[in-house]
């Protein structure tokens, strides 16, 4: 099962996705944080994701680049005794957030990769997560409606986020927008 | 109270006209928040404030949707797209109804 759960900054989708994923009654919960604590105000945000998902039970794996290799750490806790639940007998992933990826995968090691190499590497390193018999779900970002032109690096950016998106879209069993909080189920399953 | 939301010149002010020509309305929210943000007041104020003088009455608020773009550069800018979204969230908790407006056309979300 994929989910993708779509809308603009501070839309509220964040929690909607971890209502939607507590909603599951799957065994264990992983959270996939993508940001990297760079500076006070990024610090800031991860402090505000970290209390609004806090006591729901979610073990948190911090990767800002190649997500597939938290499957070594799930594989560990799935099969081990550190179930966070003992019911139902498969595992989500909620990982936030897509538009962080995509630039930690564009702006890596010093370099700028090209929209075609990350998307196919994102999505290759989303497959394998599923391959594993996990549920996902997908926060990304709406950031293209603000009609300014702009440099070829950020377009680029918004080139290889938006194509992620398409491509999650596609493969998704459901997708949502969320408008001022509110879910609206734009694909279904 | 009655929230329509969509992006600039979709037709919301006249889709509350023809929807809610009773109402009394409060528009161009997004443009208020800015500037109480201008005057350091902090967001929670804003929203008391907001709830305080819509609280008599049959009330529509408007507002522009302004989050769907690239983070922007300036901190002023961040914080003002920041305090709008999570005020709208928090006044679409409250409303009776949310409404959607995209090329003059109002879908009813809550």
């Amino acid at each position: 099962m994929l989910t993708l759960i779509y809308g603009g900054s501070s839309s509220g989708k964040s929690a909607f996705a971890e209502e939607y994923v507590c909603a599951s009654k799957h065994r264990n919960k992983y959270y996939l944080a993508t940001m990297e604590a760079k500076d006070e105000e990024s610090k800031n945000r991860i402090e505000r994701h970290r209390n609004l998902r806090s006591g729901k039970g979610f073990v948190t794996l911090e990767q800002s680049v190649d997500i597939a290799e938290v499957l070594e750490a799930i594989v560990h806790i799935d099969s081990g005794d550190f179930s966070t639940s003992s019911t139902g007998t498969d595992s989500i992933l909620l990982l936030e957030c897509m538009s962080n990826l995509v630039a930690n995968e564009m702006f890596r090691d010093g370099q700028v990769n090209s929209a075609k190499e990350i998307e196919d590497k994102i999505i290759r390193d989303l497959m394998e997560l599923q391959n594993h018999d996990m549920s996902v779900v997908v926060v990304s970002n709406n950031v293209f409606e603000d009609g300014i032109e702009y440099d070829q690096g950020t377009k680029e950016y918004l080139r290889a986020l938006g194509h992620v998106n398409k491509r999650i879209s596609v493969m998704a069993d459901e997708v949502y927008e969320v408008v001022v909080g509110i879910p609206i189920k734009i694909k279904e399953g | 109270m009655v929230l329509i939301i969509g992006g600039s010149y979709q037709g919301k002010t006249a889709y509350a006209r023809d929807n809610f020509p009773e109402a009394k309305y409060f528009n161009q929210l997004h443009l208020f928040v800015k500037k109480r943000l201008s005057e350091l007041k902090k967001s929670y104020e804003i929203l008391d404030e907001i709830k305080e003088a819509t609280k008599e009455g049959t009330w529509v608020i408007i507002a522009d949707e302004i989050g769907n773009g690239v983070v922007p550069v300036d901190s002023d800018d961040r914080l003002w797209r920041e305090a709008t979204g999570r005020i709208l969230v928090e006044l679409a908790k409250d409303a009776d109804e949310v409404h959607r407006v995209v090329s003059g056309l109002g879908q009813r979300i809550k």
